[in-house]
This record gives structure tokens, sequence and C-alpha cells, in this order.
């Protein structure tokens, strides 16, 4: 079953036409993979799905983009609420300047959930999905600064599943981070995968090779391949997938 | 050659580099020069002195004390620290009382000797008496001429009056009272309109609306305060005056009215600023989890911001306590303690601008005035280092 | 409460706010000049005052303030720019810059009336230059100062690093660089600075009421050492004190709006010099 359906979706900031006829569905419970030269409309495209690209000025949208079937650019749909089931891990690590506890609680808090027993527990629950509630089980009322860069992109990823979203989307989460920090976050998400749908944006090759079931090439606004990750590393079919891929590995 | 010249203008560069500290300097050593002698100046109006019976132990008599003497609030020296004697109060005129205008010679040549025997007569009296005609030297007679302008008559004294006879009154304390209060009302009213504004500017507005609102504030903050002062004096005093059925509309909410707008840019400004520092991560994070826009600004964007803010809050109140003309041209002048929102309410810079003029130079008047500057400037200075102190604090922050 | 209702609530009270805001100086301007507008003529424009002031015009106080501008930018203008070139090109970002900032920073926080106080001790008493042209001048520079000195800093730091490396590797001298490249390359936004304190001094009361200005003078100053009348001062003086307030209000409502139109005026000039030049800037990109 397709859990993300998008059908040939255009994206324009002002007069730059970023993305060009996008069509692509996603499986439940699968980890698809977006790789890609900079530039070339994958963060643009993984950003439509929870509608984060509304807060840019001047940019248009056409084609169609459902989630469960529902198309999210519909006007009845409100987007908080599709926020909260389309879940974002983003670049660089960005906690709030807040207690650890505050970070995971917030999302609970937003949407409205005041049972301090429930919180407790889903914060717990997070960071333990996210591999990290040993490292901080002591110190949640520390501020998330006090935490190193790879355990703040473990925060992140705790923060968003404790809303729990159906799809996890992730912007190149280690780009920013030491290789150590980089295969947590990648075991990471091999485990989450039984929860979740996870789509990830990455400028690593063997990255995508590693943890994805399915990868999507892009160049230039277009999705020039996507298919299985096993095939399009070992036998891509488009001659641009392949000299990107080989051109990268050397 | 070249070599020289350059390492000349530099250190005329680095000169003029340093005028403002020396500004600064200049203006507290003239400040405490010109204010300063106020402690070392007799506590009686100029020309005149204060004079007891020799008996009496009392050295020194506050300017708060002796109107009150004057005014028959104090009747016995126990009550000011001195022995168990009714006090007598004398004023110059009185002597005519005594004798007859045909015992002081011709021209008043024996006037002194006169005053001299009334006062030694008197064990409990407290005479004020001009100094051509002070009886030196007379026996019984103690001329209080060490009797000078205490610091706690001046930062204490409930009451500023410097026409006040025999003692003029500068008791700072309803000017000091008058200027916060009116601040603090001020900025009361500012605050939540300054900082609904600021979000509004920052979160909301499309870059059109943002076009017109940003320089209209910029305006607001080029309109000189006297024409503030002006539009509130034809407009807002009538206009508070009805309103609220008052005798008079200058009270200290009409002048906290038109401060509160005078400080909208400032704060306006300087909360925008704050606020559009907050990264766009913060905002993209809080967001991706479900809040609303709202609740993403109010749990995200402001406690980031919340040091700019305050901050901004902070210059607002500098702002206002500083203002002049306005203060002297709506409040109402009146130098009493503040007790509501609509009574005359005298500031510290209108006292200023309006009585220097007419302080003889050097007078004590006139150093009471500067040390009244100085007063204002301390409490400028302390909030304008709290304001840099609290936005030094979100440089810090997440570190 | 429902989230979706509260966001609607509070950004409608932040709309309103913006609107009130705009609304309050509309009121202020449409005020002043509704009520003023009948009085401006030549005669009010180029007349002296008659008649305890209840007739004839502003022109000492125009010729005035004009003076105090002339006379506080002469003082301000060098001492300000130079003080900036100083902490911008030569200290950058050192402990003496800081410092000198935070003294700005201080300067300019200091409430006007105490650059009155000052301005009256040392110019007027200590120099005894009396109330005067220059002791009002040289109160009002100190005053623009801090704000001279942050507008050229800003200036200064619009000018790329590429432009001064440029010059160097030209072989020029700093001092060079800084009057071939740096300078030029700013000036029209120190030009702004200085047009926006122009705006600052010509609407200042408390510290020309002690160092220059002048009740009643019906004649044209013809030394710097004459005292002047002035356009705030003006204001002030015939809406607060004299025999009949009531038919005083026309010369100040019609002096209210040549002080405001002046200072708008000034204020225009300026967003406009800084948005015509910046486009320029960004043009050659």
């Amino acid at each position: 079953m397709n859990i993300i359906e998008t059908k040939d979706v255009n994206f324009y900031y002002g007069d730059f036409h970023a993305l060009k006829g996008v069509s692509l569905d996603v499986a439940k419970n699968s980890v698809t993979a977006f790789i890609g030269p900079s530039g070339c409309g994958k963060s643009t495209f993984l950003r439509l799905m929870n509608r984060m690209n509304d807060l840019i000025p001047e940019t248009r949208l056409t084609g169609k983009c459902l989630i469960n079937g529902e198309d999210i650019y519909d006007k009845r749909i409100d987007v908080d609420v599709l926020r909260k089931k389309v879940g974002m891990v983003f670049q660089k690590p960005n906690p709030f300047p807040k207690t650890i506890f505050e970070n995971i609680a917030y999302g609970l808090r937003v949407n409205g959930i005041k049972d301090k027993a429930f919180i407790q527990n889903r914060v717990e629950e997070s960071l333990k999905s996210a591999a990290l509630w040993e490292e901080v089980k002591d110190k949640l009322s520390r501020s998330a600064y006090d935490l190193s860069g790879g355990q703040q992109q473990r925060l992140c990823i705790a923060r968003a599943l404790a809303v729990k979203p159906d799809i996890l989307l992730m912007d190149e989460p280690a780009s920013a981070l030491d290789p150590i920090s980089t295969s947590k976050i990648e075991e990471l998400i091999f485990t989450l995968k039984a929860e979740y749908t996870i789509v990830i944006v990455t400028h690593n090759m063997q990255q995508a090779a590693r943890v994805s079931d399915t990868t999507g090439f892009f160049m230039l606004g277009e999705l020039i391949e996507f298919s299985d990750t096993k095939k399009m590393f070992l036998n891509p079919s488009k001659e641009q997938t392949q000299n990107y891929i080989t051109g990268r590995f050397g | 050659m070249r070599w020289w010249i350059e390492k000349i203008v530099e250190k005329i560069f680095a000169a003029s580099g340093m005028i403002t500290t020396v500004v600064i300097l200049l203006i507290v050593i003239f400040l405490f020069k010109e204010g300063f002698g106020l402690f070392n100046s007799p506590v009686v109006e100029k020309g005149y002195a204060l004079c007891v019976n020799a008996v009496n132990p009392v050295e020194h008599i506050g300017s708060t004390t002796i109107k009150k003497i004057y005014n028959s609030g104090i009747e016995n020296w126990s009550e000011i620290g001195g022995f168990n004697e009714k006090i007598v109060p004398f004023r110059f005129d009185d002597i005519f009382g005594h004798y007859k205008e045909e015992e002081f010679g011709e021209n008043y040549e024996k006037l002194p000797e006169k005053l001299g025997e009334v006062i030694a007569q008197t064990p409990g009296i407290l005479a004020f008496i001009p100094e051509e005609y002070l009886p030196k030297g007379v026996e019984g007679v103690k001329i209080l001429d060490g009797n000078t302008v205490r610091p706690e008559d001046f930062f204490l004294g409930q009451e500023w009056i410097p026409t006040s006879t025999p003692a003029p009154q500068f008791g700072v304390l309803p000017l000091i009272l008058g200027t916060l209060w009116v601040s603090l009302i001020a900025i009361l009213i500012a605050t939540p309109l300054g900082m609904g504004v600021a979000i509004y500017l920052s979160e909301l507005a499309q870059s059109r609306v943002r076009d017109i609102l940003k320089p209209t504030v910029e305006l607001l903050a080029g309109i000189p305060s006297v024409v503030y002062g002006f539009f509130g004096l034809v407009v807002l005093v009538p206009m508070v005056q009805k309103t609220f059925s008052l005798s008079v509309g200058e009270t200290a909410f009409t002048g906290s009215v038109i401060l509160a707008i005078m400080a909208l840019p400032t704060i306006i400004t300087v909360a925008e600023d704050a606020m559009r520092s907050t990264p766009r991560a913060m905002r993209e994070a809080s967001l991706a989890l479900g809040a609303t826009h709202w609740q993403t600004i109010y749990k995200v964007v402001i406690p980031y911001a919340i040091s700019g803010i305050s901050a901004a809050v902070v210059l607002g109140i500098g702002r206002a306590i500083g203002e002049t003309m306005v203060a002297l041209m709506v409040t109402g002048n009146a130098a009493i303690i503040p007790k509501t929102l609509f009574t005359p309410v005298r500031t510290i810079p209108a006292t200023i601008a309006a009585e220097l003029g007419e302080a003889p130079h050097g007078g004590v008047h006139y150093q009471a005035l500067f040390v009244l500057g100085c007063v204002l400037f301390l409490i400028t200075l302390v909030i304008s280092i709290s304001a840099e102190l609290i936005s030094k604090r979100q440089h810090n922050k997440g570190l | 409460m429902d989230k979706k209702l509260a966001q609607k609530i509070a950004f409608w009270i932040f709309r309103i706010l913006g609107v009130f805001v705009v609304g309050i100086l509309l009121w202020i301007l449409g005020f002043i000049i509704y009520n003023g507008i009948g009085v401006i003529s030549l005669e009010f424009i180029f007349d002296a005052p008659r008649d305890g002031m209840l007739k004839g015009g502003i022109f000492p106080a125009i010729v005035g303030t004009f003076c105090l501008i002339v006379g506080s930018m002469i003082v301000a203008f060098p001492l300000g720019v130079m003080s900036a070139i100083y902490t911008n090109e030569y200290v950058r970002d050192g402990k003496i810059s800081r410092f000198i900032r935070m003294m700005t920073n201080n300067l300019g926080s200091i409430p006007s009336v105490i650059f009155g106080l000052f301005g009256m001790a040392l110019f007027v008493n200590a120099m005894s230059w009396g109330d005067s042209i220059i002791a009002g001048s040289f109160t009002l520079g100190l005053l623009a100062l801090p704000l001279v000195i942050r507008t050229t800093e800003e200036a200064l730091r619009m000018v790329p690093d590429s432009l001064r490396v440029g010059s160097y590797a030209l072989g020029a001298s700093k001092l060079q660089t800084i009057r071939y490249v740096v300078l030029p390359t700013a000036f029209p936004n120190i030009v702004t600075g200085l047009i926006l304190s122009i705006g600052r001094v010509s609407g200042e009361t408390a510290p020309i009421l002690f160092t220059v200005a002048a009740y009643f003078l019906p004649k044209l100053p013809s030394s710097i050492f004459d005292q002047v009348m002035a356009l705030p001062y003006h204001l002030y003086v015939i809406s607060t004190s004299g025999t009949n307030l009531e038919a005083a209000r026309p010369v100040a409502y019609g002096t209210a709006l040549v002080l405001i139109t002046l200072v708008l005026i000034i204020n225009f000039t300026a967003s406009f010099i800084r948005r015509h030049f910046s486009k320029k800037l960004g043009g050659g990109h």
C-alpha cells in the first residue's frame, strides 16, 4: 500500500522552475532516499510533503500530492494536523533553547495534551526509540544545548517521534555530524522502519545505499530514476544515474 | 613623509574616537561641579541666617524641620532632639512688635543690638534674620552658620518648593516618584501595543504592509517632542478632562499616554529586530511538530527573543524618563507625590526645564537643579547599562 | 481553547494594533495639518512676529533653527565621521572599539535636558559665550554626535571588505584606501545619517532652552554670539505662556505645521537617498 503518492508535481520559486513533473509513490513502512547534486530539488520535494514550502513567499505548486489518499494541498486540509502526521528532522540539529524534556514535550503540548503522566511516558518512550534515553535519562531538565551535536540530532528525532507521526521526513539528517554519530543515526533509521515510513534526503550515496529500500535520483528538478535501491546502485537504467553514481564513487 | 602623514591622521582619528568618552566625562564633571556646592550651601534663603539662644544645644536644623516650625507643625525643641523648651519662631518683622521704630536709630544701626536682646531673652527662640542685621558677637546669641543643606533633606524630602521662606524646600522625592510613575504607566501602555505591532511586523505582515508600517513607525520617532507636547496639550488634555470629569486635564495619565506613543517606535523596532533574529530552524522545527503559527510565536519566537524584547522595554522606559517637553507641557507640574493616575505630577526633566531659567546662576536653587540633573543622569545611566547587559545575554544564549 | 481560534483572535488583535499605530500618526499629522494649513502664508513664513507674537510670522525662528542646524552639524559631522572611521577602519573589533561603541551608546541615552544643563554650565557660563548660537550649536552638536557616529559606522560597515582588500593589493595605504575607496562608497549612506541627525537636531527643545533660545527677538542674528529664536522653542512658548493662549493658537498650529513639515522633508530626503543608492549598489552586482 502506498502512503505517499505524487502525480506530476511542478514547483516554482517565483519564475524558477524547481520541480518538473515529479511523480512517485512511497510504500508504507519503507525507507526511501532521494539523492542528487545540490540544487536538484530533492529537499524542495521533501518539504512539499509537510507543506514546509508554504513558508516561502511567492512559490507555486501544480500537480497532486496525496498522503493516505488525501490531497494535502486541498483547501480543507489543516496544515497543523498534516504536519503532526508528517514529522520532520532537519539538516542541522535545531533543538529549542529549552530543557531536554521540554523539547520532547513541546509537540504534545502544542497539540493540546495536558496530562502530565502521559507526557512523561511519551517523552521516555520517544527518547528510547531515538536511542538517546540511556544517555540523557539523568539530565532531562538540563538545557538541550548541553548535548553534543549527534545527541542533539537524535533529540530532534525523538521530538519528532513524540507526536507519533505516520511519516518521518529527514533532510540530510547526518550531514552536520561526525561519522560515529552518523552511524548511530543510520542504525536508528533501520529500527524505526518497523513503525514509520521514512523519507530521507542525502548527499551521501553510501548512506542511501545502506539505509534505503527505494531510491530516487533527482537532477535539475527532474526525477531521473526511481527504483529499488539495490537495482539503482548495481544496475541503473539511465545513463545520467550511472554517471552520477560512478562519478561519485570515483 | 607619507608614513608620517598616515600616522598623524591616525592619531587624529583616534582622538576623535575618544570624543564620546570625553563628552560623557565632561558632562559628569560639570553636573557635579555645578551641583556639588548644594550640600555646602546654607539651608535658609540667600541673604538670611538663623539664630538661636546661646543655651540652645541645637546645631543643625534641616529645611523640612524649619518649615514645620514656622508652620507650627513642631512646637517643642525636644521634638527635634533639643532641650525641653517651647519653640518661639521669630521672623525679622516681628522685631517691630517688641520695639518702637525710633529705638532702632536713624539708619537702623541699633537693629542688630535689639535683635540680639530679644534672642538672648528668649531661650526657645528661632530667629530668621537678614545677614546685614545679624547680631554678631552679642552675648547669648548663637548664629547657626554651619547649617547647610543635608543629603537626607534633599533625597528624602517630600516637598519641592524652591521659593519657600525661611527655608526653600528641595525634596526630590516627589519629583523622582513623579518621573517613575509617569514612565511606568507609559511603559505599561506602550509595551503591549508595541509588542503587538512588533509581532505583526515581524511575523504576519506582508511585504506591502510592512513597507507602509515601518516608515510610519520611523516617522512617529521623527516627530519632535515639542509637537507631541503641543498635540497633547490641545487634544488630549481636554479629552482626559472631559472623559474622566476632572477639574484639570493635565495629569500623570495624560503625560503617560503621550510618552507611550513616543516610546512605541523604540519598543517596536528593537523588539522586531529581536524576533526577526530567531533562527528559521527554530520556527520550522516548531511548525513541523504541528504547532500553529501563533503557538510558534509565543512558545518559541518570543522566548527566544525575550532578552531583546526586555531590552526594548527598558530602552523605552529610558526614553520616557528623560523626556522633557511632553512632561513639561501636559503633566500639570505639581510637585506632589503621585497617588492616583489622575493626579498632576512633576517630573525631574520638566522641573529642570521649567526652573533653570529663573534660578540665579550659582545660587542654591541652581545647584539643586544640577544635583537633580545628576540624579536623572544616574537613573538613565543605570537604565542604559541594564539594557546593554540584558541584550548581551541574548548573544551568549545557546553557547 | 481551540488553538486555531486562539490564533485567529491573536492575529486579529495584532492587525488592529498595526492599524492603530498608523492611525495615531495620521491623527497627529492630520490634526496639525488641518488646523495649521490655513495659517500658512508667505507673510507667516517671511515676517517677524508682531503684536505680542499673536500676529505676523515666524521668520526669525526659521532662520534661528537653520543657524542651529548648520552650527551643530559643523560641530558633530567631522568629529562623528572621524570617530566612526577610527572604530570601523582602525580598531575594528578589539576592546577599544567595543569601549567606544559602549560610550557612544551611553552618550546617546543621556536625556536631552541634561545636554541643556551641561551646555549651560560649560558653553554659556564657563566659556562665557552667553546665550548664543555658538553655545547652542555646540550643545546640539554633542547631542547629535552619537547618531552621526552610529549611522556613519553602519555606512562604513556596508562597504564590502573585498573593496578594501582590492585597494591594498594595488599598494594603496590605509589612508588612501579610506580616502579613495571606503569613503566614496559609503558616502550616500553617510549623508543619510547626516540628514537624519539634522532632523533630530531641528526638533530639539530642551537643550536650547538655556543655551541659545530667545523668547522674542524679532531681528535676525548678526554674529554667532547672538541669541536666536528657534521653531521648537517658539512653539513651546506660544502654546504654554503668554497672556492670551487662545488667541495665539493659530500661530501655534502654523508653527507646529512648519516644524513638522521641515522634519518630515528631512526624513523623506534621508530615506529617498538611502533607497536610491541601495538600489544602485544592488544593481551593480
